[in-house]
């Protein structure tokens, strides 16, 4: 592994859950940023990898917990916590909040009903072979998410259509407060997907370089292929199903599992594998974190200063059209009587 | 004068779809079975043959990838989809992507992002279709804001409504009347755009205003003949074009001008655009001589046996009763 791609996957890493934290710690008691947010921390290992492994034309379609895919596809931190705060200058414009954030920018496209965004990447992906471009579509879903029917359509069409897909699953074992087994039998999606015939992978680990060279190879080769490919995660996710406060005081999980993952945080794992062998990685460790902060930290004042939108409602349509200098001109009859119809069998 | 042939509905909007084509190389066409056999009613003859696999093709029974190909595919105009139903039932299963994802895609990217398809759908009415082939769901998907609901009324309609639906920058859902197939009208063969937001005035007189949309425009004006056949009556008729967008500036005038009014709907009576646009007569107080007149499908599904069918779809004749209603008094004074 070059150290260069290994810094740059602990950056993503520590700015995907520092961006996180703050965000945690600053939203009460101020509560400035009002929507409903999905926390991913304990779950960055898998966005974090594919950072360097992705290329502008690339666009992602995730699921709700997307916050770590937005900032590894380089979406602006400033723009994000703006459109947590509901402000003009948010990259949604500050009309969809966390549960939504999207940014045309980056072609990074996300929503909370459960299983869209998943089936969304079809079209983008067709988009990227029609015009011959060397990106890929990157769907990502929860293991919830893979219970819905529209899932299962876009697998058969994806095959089917030969898409160059990076289908993700982040099987974090829970769909709000249920667990896997109480939904299923087969508590592996990726085994459901094999019969689409489409490639399959599963990934069980905390090294973010064993799963960079994993993914590193399976990109390429949807690059090369133009097929998609699955990719199941078993990952944790340690925060509460949503919003700032935790939830685990339901005890709908035992402290014994929850323990069992943070022991294996990959962002511990990685800094002691990285940093802890000389001061002057500890001195590196502790700039790329400085960085990270000054990022965070200037988006949150980014997001005071900005203004609130002054109006919505004419953002529902585009109302404009490509190409069409003027309309037909109404007062000119178009002709003849409309001929009646003779009904006809189907 | 401008180029003209006669062509039927189907073949209408098979031109328009070949012409924008022809033009744009990111229009394609998709949906069940379009490139083949029966041609979704002649309107993709020959698609195939002329561009290819790659800009007309089959798919699998799944309306609600589909559905979400299209918007994927056509974010910020990359590409320019028109997906294709038989029916407009079968989008009830595409009720999610309508509602959660394509009808709000310009509103929260405030307008940054945009999502030029069309989805074409046929209404099924008549011969039988029975309760789940012959729903028009016009008036659900209008109740959405950031979607445009068109339905074109005959074969020059349907080729400027086309044409303009594909060049809208807003998803458009383009609903086609079966009933409307076979009818036939000389159309320009010029590549020609009508704007989707202004109602059509399609006659001219001064006794009364009716308003109807797609195939309740033809029974209309069948109603209209008869009434100037036996009264020498002429009304005023409008074609709405647009139910999710009306703009009823026109249609207002009218009624103030003769205080009558009487609409024509081929969907079910409540909450209908006959519904919406008597609310909006009554909101700009405007006073009518006589209460207006909704003539609609009666609030209960489509019966699929023949005599029941009959009693179910109004005609020409209700039509003209409807209106000698409103013009109860007009019609004393001048006998
Ligand atoms: C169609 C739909 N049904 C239900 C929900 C409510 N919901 C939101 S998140 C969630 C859990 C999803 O679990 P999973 O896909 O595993 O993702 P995770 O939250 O675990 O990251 C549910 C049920 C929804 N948003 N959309």
């Amino acid at each position: 592994m070059q150290f260069s791609i290994q810094k740059e996957i602990y950056k993503n890493l520590s700015l995907i859950r520092k961006t996180q934290e703050e965000i945690i710690k600053r939203y009460h008691p101020a509560d400035k940023m009002r929507c409903p947010m999905h926390f991913c921390v304990g779950q960055e290992i898998m966005p974090a990898v594919l950072g360097p492994l992705m290329i502008d034309e690339d666009s992602i379609y995730s699921h709700h917990r997307s916050h770590g895919y937005y900032i590894a596809k380089k979406g602006s931190i400033n723009e994000m916590i703006a459109e947590f705060y509901g402000k003009e200058t948010g990259s949604n414009g500050g009309l969809a909040g966390s549960q939504e954030l999207s940014s045309t920018k980056i072609d990074f496209y996300s929503g909370t009903i459960l299983s869209g965004a998943f089936a969304m990447a079809l079209g983008g992906a067709f988009e990227k072979k029609y015009n011959q471009k060397k990106g890929i579509g990157i769907s990502v879903i929860g293991d919830g998410g893979m219970e819905e029917g529209i899932v299962y359509e876009s697998l058969n069409m994806a095959t089917q259509m030969n898409l160059p897909i990076l289908y993700i699953c982040e099987n974090n074992s829970y769909s709000t407060h249920t667990t896997l087994k109480q939904r299923t039998l087969e508590n592996k999606p990726s085994n459901r997907v094999k019969n689409f015939n489409m490639k399959t992978t599963y990934f069980d680990g905390n090294d973010p370089d064993k799963l960079f060279n994993l993914m590193k190879s399976i990109v390429k080769k949807i690059r090369d292929t133009k097929k998609p490919h699955f990719v199941e995660i078993n990952t944790y996710r340690f925060n509460g199903h949503v919003g700032p406060e935790g939830d685990d005081h339901f005890n709908y999980r035992s402290k014994k599992e929850i323990n069992h993952w943070i022991k294996n945080d990959p962002i511990k794992f990685y800094e002691k594998k990285l940093f802890s062998k000389s001061r002057k990685l500890l001195a590196l460790k502790k700039k790329i974190n400085d960085k990270n902060f000054k990022i965070i930290d200037r988006a949150f004042r980014f997001a005071e200063k900005s203004k609130f939108p002054k109006r919505y409602e004419n953002n529902n349509f585009k109302a404009t059209y490509k190409n069409v200098k003027k309309f037909y001109n109404n007062s000119i009859s178009f002709g003849t009587v409309q001929e009646d119809h003779k009904p006809k069998p189907y | 004068m401008k180029k003209k042939k006669i062509l039927t509905f189907g073949q209408a909007i098979n031109e328009a779809l070949d012409q924008a084509m022809s033009r744009d190389k990111s229009v394609f066409v998709f949906g069940q079975g379009v490139d083949k056999t029966g041609h979704v009613f002649h309107s993709t003859e020959g698609l195939l043959k002329k561009y290819k696999k790659k800009r007309i093709f089959d798919t699998p029974n799944s309306e609600q990838a589909e559905t979400m190909l299209a918007l994927g595919a056509s974010l910020n105009g990359k590409l320019r989809p028109v997906l294709i139903h038989h029916r407009v039932d079968f989008m009830a299963y595409t009720f999610d992507q309508l509602v959660n994802w394509i009808s709000l895609w310009s509103f929260k990217s405030s307008k940054k992002s945009y999502a030029p398809l069309v989805i074409r759908a046929i209404i099924g009415r008549g011969w039988g279709q029975g309760p789940q082939h012959a729903k028009t769901l016009h008036t659900m998907f209008s109740y959405l804001p950031g979607l445009r609901v068109v339905m074109p009324s005959s074969p020059s309609e349907a080729k400027g409504m086309m044409l303009s639906s594909i060049a809208s920058n807003d998803p458009v859902i383009f609903l086609e009347y079966r009933a409307l197939y076979n009818t036939k009208e000389l159309v320009p063969t010029e590549r020609f755009y009508i704007d989707l937001d202004q109602p059509r005035l399609r006659l001219k007189g001064n006794s009364l205003t009716l308003v109807a949309a797609g195939t309740s425009v033809l029974t209309s004006l069948k109603a209209a003949e008869i009434l100037y056949k036996e009264k020498k009556i002429k009304i005023d008729l409008f074609d709405l074009r647009s139910i999710s967008k009306m703009n009823l500036k026109k249609i207002i005038e009218s009624v103030k001008k003769t205080k009558r009014l009487v609409l024509v709907e081929d969907g079910w009576k409540n909450f209908g655009y006959s519904s919406e646009i008597i609310t909006q007569i009554v909101e700009n107080k405007i006073k009518l001589a006589e209460a207006p007149q909704r003539i609609c499908w009666p609030n209960s599904h489509v019966p699929m046996s023949a005599p029941l069918e009959k009693d179910f779809y109004f005609d020409e004749h209700d039509i003209v009763k409807a209106c000698k209603k409103v013009l109860k008094e007009k019609l004393i004074h001048s006998n």
